[in-house]
């Protein structure tokens, strides 16, 4: 199975607008996160919410971010995350050498 | 004071991060309309005629006022009616016609 | 978002009201003659319009209401000592979820997939719908009303320390949190503990030590 993304690469959530049904939250959006696992095809949320109910699936993966990069004034220990489910269309690859600091 | 941009960009529903106060540990026995209206969103699922990410598009065009007046399985029912009758499965008019018989039922067997 | 929900609001964990100062929405109706509620009459329209076209028929949904009423923490809870007392079965649990509660006669008659998250001492789960109210109902059931409420929802995910000691959960330090957004397909259980002193414990006794919350991972179990 050879899927766009593999566990613990770097990728960044698109940050773009959503005018109709996503099941991205506003508030990853931009963010940047490693690969935790890579999860089965599924329809597109975005397109099963006006009724297509067949064709188009889409790779889901779980994405793992840290919570100092969710919110700057995060007051927790550095080695708390998030974790949730992204699907493909909303990932970007990160150059991971240029390193993701300040992000 | 929330944006007009603000107000599409940040659908009601997307709460993650957002203020908020203290988690009240609140729960109820689900009534009876609670678990029918549940069972048939259930059932609707099933045959697709609802699918759940229609139903969620559904209850998210309520607008923040409605969504934040409405219980949730109030919203759910709205949520259906609508998608239903968008999708053409049902018509307006039958809808409201059915809803004048059960009501002019229930009167009656209350009475 | 408007600021209705910030101040000056009655909340009644899935909903609120935005006024004030004004009756109570849900103050019994002092007239004899009650109009039918708008939202059930809604509803049950919705339902014999489909049973006449013959898209759906009333047994599936009676029998829906049946297998709601059949799905109850309970599940989850015999689910969790099975596996604090069968390391082959925990290990089955934690690989594919899904697949490990069919096995153990778990109904799983939403069709959902299921995420087995285990505590560790260097590890606290916690699960939260940020987007509505997804949530691993063939083994837990219906969720609880503050699961679905904002300040669950919309905290969990950003001060998940604060919310959790609001739960009388104190997590250490030392003590990484991982917080799941159930975002989208996959549905999340929580595998807490075995509490210490649970040795000489059958199954069932065990079982009673599982709540509901445990699973989610806002509270933990309490030794006996």
């Amino acid at each position: 199975m050879s899927t766009r993304f593999v566990p613990d690469q770097r990728v960044r959530i698109a940050d773009r607008d959503a005018p109709g049904h996503v099941r991205t939250p506003v508030y990853v959006r931009g963010k940047e996160g490693r690969i935790e696992r890579v999860l089965p095809r599924f329809l597109n949320p975005e397109r099963e919410a006006y009724g297509v109910n067949e064709g188009g699936e889409v790779r889901l993966y779980r994405v793992r971010i840290e919570q100092s990069a969710l919110w700057p004034d995060y007051d927790g220990p550095a080695d708390d995350v998030l974790e949730l489910e992204i699907y493909e269309h909303w990932l970007e690859q990160v150059d991971d050498r240029s390193g993701a600091e300040g992000r | 004071m929330a944006t007009k941009r603000d107000m599409i960009v940040r659908p009601a529903h997307d709460l993650g991060g957002l203020p908020a106060g203290p988690v009240v540990p609140s729960d109820h026995e689900m009534t009876p309309f609670e678990k029918s209206c549940h069972a048939l969103l259930n059932v609707l699922a099933a045959h697709k005629l609802v699918n759940t990410e229609e139903k969620r598009r559904g209850v998210e065009d309520l607008g923040a006022e409605i969504i934040g007046e409405l219980t949730y399985y109030e919203r759910w029912a709205v949520s259906a009616s609508k998608v239903l009758i968008e999708k053409g499965v049902i018509t307006s008019e039958e809808l409201g016609a059915r809803m004048n018989e059960i009501r002019d039922r229930l009167t009656k067997a209350a009475a | 978002m408007t600021n209705a929900h910030e101040t000056g609001t009655v909340d009644h964990g899935d909903h609120t009201h935005g006024t004030p100062g004004a009756p109570d929405p849900h103050a019994p109706i002092e007239t004899a003659a009650e109009e039918p509620d708008y939202f059930d009459v809604l509803h049950q329209a919705i339902r014999e319009l489909l049973v006449d076209k013959g898209l759906i028929t009333a047994d599936e949904v009676r029998a829906m209401v049946e297998t709601l009423d059949a799905h109850r923490p309970a599940l989850g809870s015999a689910l969790v000592a099975r596996a604090w007392t069968d390391p082959d079965f925990k290990e089955r649990l934690l690989a594919d979820g899904t697949a490990a509660i069919e096995e153990f006669g778990i109904d799983n008659y939403d069709g959902t997939r299921l995420i087995v998250l285990e505590q560790t001492p260097e590890v606290h789960n916690l699960v939260v719908c940020t987007l509505c109210s997804c949530y691993p109902r063939p083994v837990l059931g219906l969720p609880p009303d503050w699961y679905k409420s904002r300040p669950y929802r919309a905290r969990a995910v950003r001060e998940p320390r604060a919310l959790l000691r609001e739960f009388g959960t104190d997590v250490p330090q030392d003590v990484t949190i991982r917080v799941h957004d159930s975002n989208a397909n996959m549905r999340y259980l929580v595998l807490p503990m075995r509490p210490a002193g649970t040795e000489g414990l059958s199954e069932e006794e065990l079982a009673a030590l599982v709540t509901r919350d445990t699973m989610i991972g806002v509270t933990t179990p309490r030794s006996p």
